[in-house]
Order: structure tokens, then sequence, then C-alpha cells
């Protein structure tokens, strides 16, 4: 059961008000420590070196996007388990079947709510104390 | 403004760039046709622009862009051409989703029919009736299965502890000069407070007595500090208070669910204004009036008309040209209260009044402007998991990267002025600290080294500390090549610390095998260059086979300073006030002469070597070698020294005016100011003049340190 002060969380977002709107509901949520990644490239070399519990990622981004990151993590013999929430601005059905298939533990419709983002943390997590 | 209108100012300026983008790619496509670069700026922009109006709330601009981009992405996926004829619809789409960012950052709620010829345009372009539904968040995916995980048990507890605090003061405690305000922000600087104020006992207005608490406060803390250290916050009002401090951590998974705040869809907690609680008519029995950290408040049902208040975009010269302005206000400002000293009294004392205002405003001037300029290190922390990584690559080594403090606010100047060393410092913990896996295995250590880059505020400086769980330094290795290169005597007999602070001597080069990545020449010397020359100190501390720590302490500021202006003989310097501990007149006897030194003060048990300025500076000093005042003052860690000098003159913000360009360094010196007379004075650099005054007379310091460690070691 994971502890939410101690959950490491990487946010990746190429914009910033999303990520510092991400930042804020996961506060609320009690995570406090939070690491941000404004593309794919930046992201998956911070979790290469960086304790990372969960990452959650936008996919629409610059150069390497949500799911190019998803299978680079899921590529890497370290970060293969990580949790992963992919971020979507619209509920697209073919791209969360594609992530699906790569191994994402879960995905999130912009704009959610603080209860959504706790309810889609707990059911990739378990619940969070 | 709260942090939620902050992020709505961020996305907007965020829209002015996503709707540039928009446009030139627009432009682009009508000029040399649909390239899939274009077209997924294009696509990208409008999304990027709908996710954030989603979070924040525009639902027409949502709506819009919805349509918009779901024709973009027929583009995109190549199921739709671009043509001259919906090229033109396309423009108009961009004007009006741009009209519609105008419309919701002005606060104005646009009317459904805004836009709708060019929607309708856009879903016949479509063919069917698609793009209706914005966002589609309700719908379900359920049928689509995503990878379960299972959270292991290795998830280590951070031993945070919740306590139940309630604290109610008697009226002794205010009698004594206590303020409940400062002690409530010092439990808040432990964790995170969540507090309820007791107003029941507040009596009428008129029957106030303004010396007796009438309030009370009770609620949860949740910290990492022992209840000894919450417990120490009220050490000195623990008899005039009612106070109880329980643990109420819970055990395992029992723990109850209220410690979060799950908030109703779209709605934001308003917290309530603490002054509104008192003033409120009929007084609910409790109301919540501080929380650790600032909850968004509500947006929707603020005026419009309020929220146009936007961030601009400043070129960084022009904030450079105010910090200069502040300066040269300072210097203004102490300029006039020179003149103003030699008046006659019954003309200065209004002026005096008048003139501290503007002391006041000027140091709240410079904060403001400081602010402004003020970027947290994280910039410079941000390229750290990278340089890492690679390197743990090129080394075939297993390196961790944590980071904290990325938030802590410095210069801009400053943080610029980082990168260089903090990487060079990095690259020596993962090239030379960190051992290889099987290394690491064989001393018993786990096969992943870490290395832990960390940041924060102390003491009016901003402390970044790198440390690894390396080798650290061998200084046998150290002494030998020190030796080699002459740098130490063949018979010096040096302490493990000293030889280890060999390293920061210049042309020094510890790596054995000059290696791809580290060992280029360039060493802990030029390091130790770059942080002094922006007024920090570094220090170094290395346990054989543990580790090595090095610790940067920096100014927050290069323009201004807060210093202490001394007189020796007919010279003006001034000390920074960071460097000082305390001022004194020692009396003659409890100064002692040792062969050697320039006297040791004998100071609450502590023997500390005296440096008279004077002497140091070849200054000729008019109190003489046992007059004046000794300012007890911080050289480094742990180095403490007296300062002889002959006067204090006045503490003041000074001006800092380098002075390296034009003359090069000068030891003991780190630049100057002008004063308020016009003169021009040095800022003394005390770090320096410790080494200079231990080069005259290194017996009178080593013996500090030894007598020092020795009435540490008694105490």
């Amino acid at each position: 059961m994971p502890i939410a002060s101690t959950l490491k969380v990487l946010i990746v977002d190429d914009q910033n008000s999303v990520r510092q709107m991400t930042r804020i509901t996961l506060e609320e949520l009690g995570i406090k420590q939070i690491h941000e990644a404004e593309d794919g490239k930046v992201a998956f070399a911070t979790a290469t070196v960086q304790p990372i519990d969960l990452i959650i990622s936008d996919f629409n981004m610059p150069e390497m996007d949500g799911l190019m990151l998803l299978r680079a993590v899921r590529g890497h013999a370290a970060l293969r388990k990580l949790p992963f929430i992919l971020l979507t601005g619209r509920g697209d059905r073919e791209l969360l079947v594609k992530a699906a298939q790569a191994g994402v533990n879960n995905y999130l419709v912009k704009p959610f709510t603080t209860p959504i983002l706790r309810e889609k943390i707990e059911q990739v997590l378990g619940k969070l104390t | 403004m709260s942090s939620f209108e902050q992020l709505k100012h961020r996305f907007f300026d965020e829209c002015s760039d996503l709707l540039q983008q928009l446009e030139n790619g627009l432009t682009d496509i009508r000029e040399s046709g649909a390239s899939d670069d274009a077209v997924n700026a294009v696509f990208r922009a409008v999304h990027s622009i709908k996710g954030g109006a989603g979070i924040f709330g525009f639902d027409a601009l949502v709506r819009f862009a919805h349509v918009f981009e779901t024709v973009l992405d027929e583009i995109r996926s190549h199921r739709m051409d671009i043509t001259p004829d919906n090229i033109d619809t396309l423009l108009t789409a961009g004007d009006v989703l741009s009209d519609l960012v105008a419309m919701s950052r002005a606060g104005e709620t646009p009317t459904s029919e805004y836009g709708h010829e060019c929607r309708t345009a856009l879903e016949a372009l479509m063919g069917d009736g698609e793009g209706e539904g914005g966002g589609a968040a309700g719908e379900d995916f359920a049928d689509i299965e995503f990878t379960p995980v299972k959270f292991g048990d290795d998830e280590e507890a951070d031993g945070s502890q919740t306590y139940e605090i309630s604290f109610r003061p008697r009226p002794e405690l205010l009698k004594k000069a206590n303020e409940p305000l400062f002690i409530l922000r010092e439990l808040r600087a432990l964790g995170e407070l969540e507090l309820t104020a007791d107003v029941s006992r507040l009596p009428a207005l008129a029957e106030i007595e303004f010396d007796h608490p009438y309030l009370a406060w009770s609620g949860k803390l949740k910290t990492q500090a022992t209840q000894e250290k919450v417990a120490g916050v009220f050490d000195f009002v623990v008899d005039d208070c009612e106070l109880s401090i329980v643990n109420v951590t819970p055990a395992g998974d029992t723990l109850p669910s209220d410690n979060f705040t799950p908030l109703p869809d779209n709605e934001l907690p308003m917290v309530a204004a603490p002054e509104a609680t008192i003033a409120a008519a009929p007084m609910p029995a409790a109301e919540t009036v501080m929380a650790s950290k600032p909850v968004p408040a509500a947006e929707a049902k603020a005026p419009p008309q309020k929220v146009a208040a936007t961030t601009t975009r400043v070129v960084l010269e022009k904030i450079d040209r105010v910090v200069n302005m502040v300066g040269e206000l300072v210097i203004a400002q102490a300029m006039l209260g020179q003149i103003v000293q030699d008046l006659p009294e019954t003309v200065s004392g209004r002026l005096l009044q008048t003139l501290e205002e503007v002391v006041h405003h000027t140091r709240e001037l410079k904060d403001s402007v400081m602010s402004m300029r003020a970027q947290p290190v994280g910039a410079v922390f941000q390229r750290m998991p990278r340089l890492v990584g690679e390197l743990a690559t090129k080394t075939s080594k297993k390196v961790r990267l944590e980071m904290a403090g990325e938030n802590t606010e410095v210069d801009r100047s400053i943080v610029e002025q980082l990168a260089d060393p903090l990487t060079h410092i990095i690259r020596n913990s993962v090239d030379h600290g960190i051992e290889t896996p099987d290394v690491r295995a064989a001393a018993g250590k786990h096969e992943e080294g870490t290395v832990r880059l960390a940041a924060e505020h102390r003491g009016g400086r901003i402390v970044i500390q790198i440390k690894d769980d390396g080798a650290g330094i061998n200084p046998d290795r150290v002494l030998k090549k020190a030796r080699e290169r002459g740098l130490v005597g063949p018979d010096a007999t040096l302490t493990d610390d000293e030889i280890t602070n060999l390293v920061f001597m210049p042309g020094f080069s510890t790596a054995e095998a000059v290696s791809d990545i580290s060992g280029r020449g360039v060493g802990m010397d030029v390091v130790k260059r770059n942080i002094q020359d922006i007024g920090g100190r570094i220090s170094l501390k290395s346990e054989r086979g543990k580790g090595m720590t090095i610790q940067l302490a920096l100014p927050l500021t290069l323009a201004v300073m807060d210093g202490m202006v001394i007189r020796v003989g007919k010279e003006t310097y001034v000390v920074p006030m960071s460097a000082m501990v305390e001022c004194l007149r020692p009396a003659r006897s409890d100064i002692h002469d040792l062969v050697g030194t320039q006297g040791m003060l004998r100071l609450r048990g502590e023997l500390l070597p005296i440096v008279n300025l004077g002497n140091l500076l070849e200054v000729s000093s008019t109190e003489g070698d046992n007059g004046g005042v000794v300012i007890i003052t911080e050289a480094g860690d742990d180095i403490r020294f007296g300062l002889r000098v002959d006067e204090l003159c006045g503490h003041q913000q000074v001006v800092i005016k380098s002075i390296e360009e034009s003359y090069g360094s000068i030891p003991g010196i780190s630049a100057a100011t002008i004063l308020g007379n016009g003169r021009v004075a040095f800022i003394l650099d005390t770090e320096k003049l410790y080494e200079l005054a231990a080069v005259q007379a290194p017996a009178a310091m080593n013996n500090a340190r030894l007598e020092n460690t020795a009435a540490a070691a008694k105490s």
C-alpha cells in the first residue's frame, strides 16, 4: 500500500501550466515528492537516474510523445515495471488501445479532478495512505 | 494572487506562444503546402490550447478547439487533403480561436453564437456530425485492458508522524512578550500544519483587552520531526499555556481517510481570510485560519473584470537596469543620510524620520526587484539527471541521482554561474567517487551508487550540497601527489582534513588516469575560484570508503548586500554582515599573548586567534594593537577568528561594485562599494583574510584549531 507522502511521481507534459496544475492536484492527495519533465526525452533521462514510483505523462508532446516514452520505459531493464498513467487531451480510443498494448497501466482524460486523479492512481497502485 | 490564478496566467502566456505557432504553421501550409511537420505543429498547438482550457474550465474555448482539432487530426492522418478552400476555413478558425483565448483571458464568457459560422464550416469539412461533445471525458474505456501493477512492499516509510496539537495561551504568555503567531509559524516550518483557531472566547470589540490572549488553536501537524522537536517549539511558553501534543500517527492502513480533502468536481475550496473570520458578525465557533499551503481560491465566482491582471514578459536588461538604479538609489540615500547627520539637530530631527522611511522603502524596493530576478535552482538541477545518466553509461557504473530543494530561489546571475561548477563536481563524483558495481559489492555497499544534490536557504545564503556514497578521497594518494607537485614540503605533517583540502590547490588533479570525462586539466581549484568569484564558499568533507560531501554556500544576490562599515586608521572598509558573528571590546585580561600570534581571545571557553586588520593590510591603526573593537568573524566551516578594527561606523546596505575586471583579484578584498560620503570602500573577504593571516602566523591559526578541537571535545 503506497504512502502518499513518500510516493515519487514524475509529471511529463510540455505545457508548464498543465504540469503545475497536475502538481497541485497531486499535492492535494498528499503527494510531496513530485518531479517534472517537459518532454519524453528529459522524462526518460530523469527516470533512469531518479527513483520514481509513478509516471504521469501527457501523450501529445514534441519529439518524444507519451507513447514513445511508454515504450522506452517498458523496454528499459530497470524501468520495465514502472507504473505509467497516460494523460490524453481527448478520449481517443485508438490511442488508448495502442497504449494498453504497450503496457500502460491506466489513462486520464484532461481535464481531471482531484477525486478522479486519486481514483486512477489507486487503481494502479492501490489505496493511498 | 492565488497559485491557481498564477497558473491561469501562465496558461495564457503559453497560449500566446501556441497561437503564434498556429499562425506560423497555417501560413506555412498555405504558402508551401501541407508538410507533415507543419500540420503536426498546428495540430499540437490547438490540442495544447484545448487541454489547458479544459483544465482551467474555459468551456467555449474547449468546444471550439475540439472541432478545430478534429479537422486537423483528419488532415494529419491523411484522411483529408488541404485545398485552397479549406485552408481559408482553417485560417479563420485560427482567428476565432485567438479571439476566444483573448476573451477567456479577459474573463468574458463568449456567447454560444460566437464563431458559430466558422464552427459549422469546420464541421462541414468533416462531412458528418462529429465534433460535438467536447472533451469526451465521460467516455468509458472499460473494455480496454490496462496492465495491472502490483505494488511491492519495498516502499519505505519516510518516518513522517502526525501530531494532534492543542495550544491555548494564558495571559502570562503575552505579558512575557511571547508571540503566539511566531510559535505557530515555527510549527508550520516543521511540516504540514492544519490548524483551527478557536475564537469562542473572543469578547465584543469594546471589551477586548489588548494583552489578553483570547484565541486558542488546535489541529494536526504532519512532520518528520520528533515529538521532542515539536515540543521544543513551545519551550519558552510551556509554563504559560495549556498545551497538548499527541502522536496520532496511524499504524498501517488504519489511517483515517480525512487526511485528504477530496474536492467535489470542478470546485475549489475557498480559504477563509483570517481577518474576515474575526470581523464576521455571527461568529462561527471555529474557522480554519491557517493552512500549511495556500489552497487555490475559487475562480469562477470572481467578477470577470478582476481577472485581467496578467504576467508580462520583460527583457532581462530592463530588470537589470532597475537593479542598477536601486543600487544607485541606495548610494544616494546613504549620502543623504551622511548630510543629514552633519546638520544641526534642530533641523535634522524630522529629516531623519523621513529618511528612515526612505531607507525602509528602498529596502523593500530592492527586495521586490531581487525577487523578480530570482529563479529556482531547479533550472540548473534539471540538466543533471541527463549528465549522470550519460556518465554512468560511459563508465559502466550504476548511479542514482537524488535531488531536493529544486524550488529554492536565488538570483538568476548566480543560477547561471552555478552550472559549470556543479557539472564539474557531479562529474567528479560519478567518475572518481562512485565505484564500479563489483567494487561496491566487494565493499559491502549497494551496487548502485547515490549522488544527492540538495539546495536550501540557510542564514541569508543558499547552501547547495553534493553528496555521494562513493570511495571518498584517498588521503595517502592526495598527499603523495601534493608532494610530487611540490605543493607541500616533504616533512609537513597534515591532518586528513587538511590533506583532503589540498585538492583545491591550483594545479592539482587527483585522477590517477586522465579520463575522458574528468581529467581535462581543470581541477577543483577552478571550481573553487568560480564559486569564490560569485562570493561563495566551498567546503569538502570526505570519509574514506564512505563518500564525499561538497557544500557550496552562496549569496542570494550579487548586487546589494548588508554590510558593516568599519574603520582602521584613516581607511574605511566593509565587512559582510553574513560573515559577522558578534562584536565586542575584549578586556585586556581576555587576551592571551602567544608567541608568533597577534594574541588569542578567550571567549566563553573558546580560544580564537585575533587578526589585526591594520597590520594585515598595512594601515596604521589609531587605537593601537590592543584597542578598538574585535569582530568575531566566520571564515568558512567551523573556523572563527577575531578581526580587530578601530571602530564600527554603522550597518548599511551596500552596492557591490566588482573591481576584478579593472584590478584583478586582490587577496582579502572581494569587491568595492561607494559610501554615503561618496568615497570608495573595499568589501573584505573574511575567508581570504584568514588565509592571509595564516600565512603570516601559521602557528596561531593551527594552535587555534587544536585548542578548539580540544575545547570542543571537552564540552
